[in-house]
């Protein structure tokens, strides 16, 4: 059996036919698409593929890089990649709701004591007043669309808060990292590793932590299609496996700093080769150094915090309310919490 | 006499030879009404039954009455104005000011050498840049609130208005500038009377395809920055992946893009009247 | 209002089209200019009417154009120039609109003037619902509304077919009889020429040159086709112009 399609894995796919199956890795050069973005949070499938996980698995793992979360999830819906890393957008809830995706794990989480998301307020704002979120009443919080996580964050604190904010899509992080630095846009919430640089030039200050209006927010999911997540439950098992192989790498290196600073400096090199291409080692350094944060353990998803979020995208009328959270998760691939 | 020969030749043309074969059929377009919206409804209901077996999975088209329970769920709440109504106002300001400057510049460069010996490359260079891609930059320099959107509505109407605009002017018959001249007729009359009139017909043309950019444009602009309007609505339901409110956005940006070519055809046939 | 042509002389770049041309137009006669295809008749029409400049030469006006004159050199174009936007009033009112005259006065002008080439009925009407020959009548309104002192006649009938030209025959000679104008009509037609012109200029191929002033003494109005005596001077008109327009004919065009 070293060549197993569709039809064939369909056909073994009885839960007793496939138990044995996934004990060898006869998984032999399954070939497969990972969905990335290059970004620090993607490094846990950059380190599985280095470091050879994936192929100790049978996968033959190669990247399709995106700009964005939301065309990433709809090439899985497409089939044009089969596993990908991305927050939980409005996109992915529908098309899950279509029957074309599926989360099946968690990866990136907000925890306490690790630097998590910042929220940023522009100079002018912050000169105004904005120096805290609770004097975000009136003031515009910029997100990339309407349905992202931006726009989920946002929507939280300003909740937490009792305030209320105008929310500004501007499509890409580009252009809102532009419109914070002009003062076009007020506030805002992004991952430390850009937060960090970005107050570091004077142009926005860091007014607050997501984390402590968000606690244990599951930002980003492991996710495929709904197909591979039902029928193709080997190759699954073993992409999971793999990915959290580099997640554990990866958490030791950067996140509890166990590995020393040998290890740390050998991650930040591998994870060069795919993050900050276009600067120079010691530029990207403090950059993937800042943007660590916790990946978690055996891809464990925290179900409450992704009802939450669900729960939201149905109270924003963002999605349809008929959505369950069966209908987005399949949960039976990775420990819940 | 006529008759008696005409009811001779039909029946009877061995007698005279052969019948002169009709060749002249063919490329006559003539108006055939109903053709168009039957395709259309048929596309529709072929969609309609495609998506109801399944034929069309839900991730390639949406159902057509699902489209439309859309939009009427759209006009219900209330929504529907609130999208049309920033799309309306940004749609007619941009187009005002980028139509109006476009035709006064255009007739300018019609009428002097040293505005089209200038303002021609400068207009040739500005024509083929994606105004999308200059977003951004508007943002900066006009807001990130109304401003921006109407510069780029203005900016993406100016250039095909100046083009047409000055093309209209030189296309107006110099005969009856000359003889215009030929009564005394001061500069600014036979601009006024002869020059504008006549180039009338180039410009309205011009304004169809500028106002149907505008359109376009108009999903754009409110790709930065816009809460409420017909493009933010369709770029949302995008990012939502949500194939019915996309369909039902573009079907209203569709329908503006008719009822606008149509005003544009009243207008044509009111001011054009004498044209043969 | 006299017109003197003192050796006018042009050229479009290094062509010469007209040489040495001297005359004179006498108040309140017909002058055609006849001559071959290319010979620069149009454009010594436009030279008098002040369209475009001599090269060299002097075009002068002798006396004073008469009172109540607007447009003292006024053109009636081969292709009608009417306004196709404006009704047939409105077309003769064009001619008037700068003279900052009362709307009473321009009113009365444009009726008058319908009235004299029989257009009252016509008001209204556009130039695309209107005859060729309708269109030159208008275009004639329009030249007489100004009351000229001497009217420019660059080929107006030759865009109309034969019978609409005999008309509107009648008519000018109708028009000049009843009051008398000055004019220079340019015609390649020598039955044109001769039935209302009081003189005839014959002009040779390019370079226009004055070959010939034929004088013709019969009143306008006692003029008919068939005339024998208009017969034998439009043979002999035809004769002097043969040779050349054959030659002219035979020229290659490089203008």
């Amino acid at each position: 059996m070293t060549h197993l399609n569709r039809r064939g894995a369909l056909g073994l796919m009885g839960a007793a036919a496939a138990a044995p199956m996934l004990a060898t890795p006869a998984l032999a050069s399954t070939k497969l698409n990972v969905g990335a973005l290059r970004f620090t949070s993607h490094a846990a499938s950059f380190v599985a593929f280095e470091r050879g996980y994936f192929s100790d698995e049978g996968l033959d793992v190669s990247f399709k890089f995106f700009q964005a979360a939301q065309p990433m999830a709809v090439a899985i819906a497409s089939g044009d990649a089969d596993y990908a890393v991305t927050a939980v957008s409005g996109g992915l809830i529908s098309l899950a709701e279509k029957g074309a995706a599926k989360v099946i794990g968690g990866a990136l989480s907000e925890e306490a004591g690790i630097d998590g998301q910042k929220i940023l307020a522009s100079d002018a704002a912050f000169k105004a007043g904005l120096t805290t979120p609770a004097a975000l009443e009136g003031r515009s919080f910029a997100v990339t669309q309407a349905g992202s996580s931006f726009h989920y964050m946002g929507s939280k604190i300003a909740a937490k808060e009792g305030v209320s904010v105008s929310f500004k899509p501007l499509q890409k992080v580009g252009a809102i990292i532009g419109a914070m630095k002009s003062g076009q846009v007020d506030a805002w919430s992004i991952v430390p590793h850009i937060a960090k640089p970005l107050a570091g030039s004077g142009a926005v200050h860091i007014i607050g932590d997501v984390a402590d209006y968000i606690p244990n927010y599951q930002v980003t999911t492991v996710f495929t299609s709904a197909s591979n997540a039902a029928n193709e439950r080997g190759k699954t098992e073993a992409f999971l496996r793999a990915f959290s192989k580099g997640a554990d790498d990866f958490n030791a290196a950067l996140v509890d700093k166990t590995e020393g600073e040998d290890g740390a400096e050998a991650m930040v090199k591998l994870i060069h080769k795919y993050v900050y291409t276009d600067r120079p080692y010691d530029k990207a350094k403090p950059s993937i150094v800042n943007g660590a944060m916790r990946i978690n353990k055996g891809a464990a998803m925290n179900a409450a915090s992704i009802r939450d979020q669900l729960d939201w995208f149905k109270s924003e009328d963002l999605v349809k309310q008929s959505i369950t959270f069966e209908t987005l998760v399949d949960a039976s691939y990775v420990e819940t919490f | 006499m006529s008759e008696a020969t005409a009811s001779r030749n039909a029946p009877d043309t061995a007698d005279t030879g052969k019948r002169v074969a009709f060749r002249g059929g063919g490329f006559a377009p003539t108006r055939k009404r109903w053709i168009g919206p039957l395709l259309f409804i048929l596309l529709i209901l072929l969609i309609e039954w495609g998506t109801r077996t399944g034929v069309i999975s839900n991730l390639t088209l949406p159902r057509p009455s699902d489209v439309l329970a859309t939009f009427v769920e759209l006009w219900d709440s209330g929504l529907l104005w609130k999208h049309l109504g920033p799309s309306l106002g940004r749609l007619a300001v941009g187009a005002t000011l980028g139509v109006g400057a476009g035709v006064a510049i255009g007739v300018l460069i019609g009428l002097f050498s040293y505005v089209r010996a200038g303002l021609t490359p400068l207009v040739a260079a500005i024509f083929p840049i994606p105004k999308i891609a200059l977003l951004p930059l508007f943002v900066i320099w006009f807001g990130i609130d109304e401003g921006s959107k109407y510069a780029l509505i203005a900016l993406g109407t100016f250039t095909p208005t100046v083009v047409a605009a000055y093309g209209a002017v030189d296309n107006v018959d110099r005969s009856l500038i000359r003889m215009g001249q030929s009564f005394n007729l001061s500069w600014f009359s036979i601009v006024r009377k002869i020059v504008l009139p006549g180039a009338m017909p180039g410009i309205l043309s011009g304004l169809r395809v500028s106002l149907a950019i505008g359109i376009i444009l108009l999903v754009a602009a409110e790709m930065l920055g816009a809460e409420y309007g017909v493009g933010a609505y369709i770029l949302e339901a995008g990012s939502l992946y949500d194939l019915e409110r996309l369909f039902a956005g573009v079907t209203i940006l569709s329908v503006l893009g008719v009822l606008v070519n149509a005003s544009v055809g009243a207008i044509e046939r009111r001011l054009l009247n004498w044209r043969v | 209002m006299d017109l003197h042509l003192d050796s006018i002389r042009h050229a479009y770049g290094s062509v010469a089209v007209l040489e040495d041309i001297s005359l004179t137009i006498p108040s309140g006669r017909i002058v055609c200019v006849i001559g071959p295809s290319g010979c620069g008749k149009s454009t010594l029409l436009r030279l008098i009417g002040g369209l475009e400049r001599p090269a060299s030469g002097a075009i002068l006006q002798g006396g004073d154009p008469p009172a109540g004159c607007l447009n003292p050199l006024t053109f009636i174009f081969q292709d009608f120039a009417l306004l196709p936007w404006r009704s047939v009033a409105g077309n003769v009112s064009l001619a008037l609109e700068d003279h900052g005259l009362p709307n009473a006065e321009t009113e009365r002008i444009i009726g008058d003037v319908l009235a004299r080439t029989k257009l009252s009925d016509f008001r209204d009407a556009l130039p695309k619902q209107l005859s060729g020959g309708m269109k030159q009548r208008v275009a004639i309104a329009r030249a007489l509304a100004v009351n000229p002192a001497v009217l420019l006649m660059d080929e107006p009938l030759s865009a109309l077919d034969s019978q609409t030209r005999a008309l509107l025959m009648e008519d000018l000679v109708g028009l000049w009889t009843r009051r008398p104008f000055t004019a220079v009509y340019v015609t390649h037609n020598l039955q044109e020429a001769v039935l209302l012109g009081h003189e005839i200029v014959v002009l040779s191929r390019r370079p226009g040159r004055v070959r010939e002033i034929v004088k013709l003494e019969t009143p306008l109005q006692d003029r008919r086709v068939g005339d024998p005596d208009l017969e034998r001077e439009q043979q002999r008109l035809w004769s002097l112009m043969r040779e050349e327009a054959q030659a002219a004919d035979q020229e290659l065009i490089d203008v």
